[in-house]
């Protein structure tokens, strides 16, 4: 074992309890900085999902034409910033109806197609222009009224939606941000006391290793290696209950939001997520480590 | 040939101060490669601060020092671990690690000079047992005697092979036998070639063994003779 490792692990073995403090609050920042990245994952796939797929219901009147409405099916399939447009008769309005109200078949059972207006549904292919599309449906004779799905309540306008849906996202970001920062910031502290008194409690050691004429390289080597150990365990442990936490909670979620996409659809995805958030952690774990024991060692006065 | 060009240690006027206490006053002398030599002298006299100027943990206030061929004063910080690689201490209080065992404490020295692992056992086997601490190789510092900690201390100096060997009072808190069994352990280095200098307060050993000795009384050389 090489002799700068195997120090440290001797220091890490010799004192537990700092050893054990410094990856608990390590673990618990990289925790927070898992959940807080899948949260910021998830929020932008869910605004990235209403953002391309806004869907429009133009009801139609009853007297509309077929014609009529093959007419403005047409001119609808033939704008670029439109697409999926689909027509829903008055039976199928039914039967998404009675599949919606599947739990209570009576209601099914009470209404006729009748009721249900016929619609042309369609989306946009970029957002800002839901509005004008939305406006220039209005002002089609046949169209009765238009509607658009997402609304979170209260909402007029898709743009709404969306703006509402953007400023819940950037405020899990600031939040997320926030709150990893200062636990990042704990965490460096507690990684820079440790060392510290590390450091004191080496002080005979580097003193007669500065005598024997070890290198400044040679004598810090076992401390930031110390520091590094503290962090590797830290991401590991703060990660891995991060992720089978999501792991455990994805299904319930998944099916709450249901087509929504707010989490990768296969175990590759998932991988993929929490590999990319993995090599992230280490970067910032390998900033930390760096930071809080060059920090630490620069308190230690040279000696010549 | 000069003793500019044979000598390995020169003092030229070295003076030290400590505050307002004059720890060394105009000392000079110069120390040949393989000479042993005793500095001598009451506690406080400045033995130490000679030994410490050698090893550059300590610059001269005014004068000049050399050792090796490096000028003490001038010596940056990145030359002086290389500086201190060239020379062995061997110190009064042992300076051992204390959660090392015999080995490790002798191997730190070979770790700290850059020299690969593989060699390690062979060279500290053989300087152990030059020691006489076979047998305690894998003792913890608190498992051991005064007498074996400080050749645990010479056995570190030694086994980087330095040019120069320093011993600050290395029989200071050693019995007359033990004492007497290290000083031949440094006749038998010195023999092979290794230029020691001994700070002393014993009297007896000075006498038994005969090398040039400089006394120092109050930070002022005395005398110089063999």
């Amino acid at each position: 074992m090489n002799i700068h490792f195997k120090t440290a692990w001797d220091y890490i073995r010799r004192s537990p309890f700092q050893a054990l403090a410094a990856t608990f609050v390590l673990s618990l920042t990289f925790f927070v900085a898992t959940l807080v990245s899948v949260l910021v994952y998830s929020s932008s796939k869910l605004i990235t999902y209403f953002e391309t797929r806004p869907q429009v219901i133009a009801f139609l009147k009853d007297t509309a034409s077929d014609n009529d409405i093959a007419n403005l099916q047409h001119k609808l399939q033939t704008n670029p910033k439109i697409q999926d447009v689909k027509y829903v008769s008055k039976e199928e309005a039914l039967s998404i109806y009675k599949n919606a109200t599947s739990d209570n078949p009576l209601l099914g059972q009470l209404v006729s197609p009748s009721i249900f207006p016929a619609s042309l549904e369609f989306s946009v292919t970029d957002l800002s222009y839901a509005q004008t599309a939305i406006d220039s449906v209005k002002s089609e004779p046949i169209v009765d009224s238009v509607g658009f799905t997402a609304a979170l309540g209260g909402e007029t306008s898709l743009n709404q939606v969306v703006a509402r849906l953007r400023t819940i996202t950037t405020y899990v970001k600031i939040g997320g941000v926030v709150f990893v920062g200062l636990l990042a910031i704990t965490s460096l502290v507690v990684l820079l006391t440790i060392i510290s008194m590390r450091i004191v409690g080496r002080k005979e050691e580097v003193e007669i290793l500065n005598l024997i004429g070890a290198t400044q390289g040679f004598i810090r080597s076992p401390i930031i290696i110390e520091a590094f150990i503290y962090t590797a365990f830290g991401i590991v442990l703060g990660w891995a209950i991060a992720f089978i936490a999501i792991l455990y909670l994805a299904p319930t979620a998944v099916s709450y939001f249901g087509e929504i996409p707010i989490l990768p659809e296969s175990a590759l995805g998932i991988f993929e997520l929490f590999g990319i958030i993995f090599i992230g952690e280490i970067l910032i774990g390998l900033v930390l480590a760096l930071s809080g024991s060059l920090l630490a060692i620069s308190r230690v006065k040279k000696e010549r | 040939m000069s003793t500019e060009e044979i000598g390995i240690i020169h003092f030229r006027g070295v003076t030290k101060k400590f505050g307002t206490h004059l720890a060394l006053s105009d000392v000079s002398f110069d120390v040949k490669k393989g000479e042993f030599v005793f500095i001598t002298g009451p506690s406080g006299a400045g033995k130490t601060t000679i030994l410490k100027i050698i090893l550059g943990e300590l610059t001269p206030d005014v004068g000049e020092a050399t050792v090796d061929g490096f000028n003490v004063k001038t010596l940056g910080s990145k030359d002086l671990p290389l500086f201190r690689q060239k020379i062995g201490t061997v110190f009064q209080d042992f300076k051992v690690l204390p959660e090392r065992t015999v080995y490790e404490n002798v191997s730190v020295a070979l770790a700290v000079i850059g020299l690969p692992e593989n060699v390690w056992q062979e060279r500290v086997t053989h300087v152990l047992k030059l020691a006489g601490l076979s047998r305690q190789i894998n003792l913890f510092p608190s498992q051991l005697s005064g007498g074996e900690l400080q050749r645990v201390s010479l056995a570190r100096a030694l086994v980087v092979n330095p040019k120069i060997i320093l011993a600050d009072e290395p029989t200071g808190n050693l019995d007359w036998e033990t004492s007497d069994n290290l000083m031949q352990l440094f006749e038998k280095i010195n023999a092979e070639g290794k230029t020691i200098i001994m700070a002393t307060h014993n009297l007896d050993i000075v006498k038994k063994y005969k090398k040039r000795t400089i006394n120092i009384v109050g930070g002022k050389m005395t005398s110089n003779e063999k």
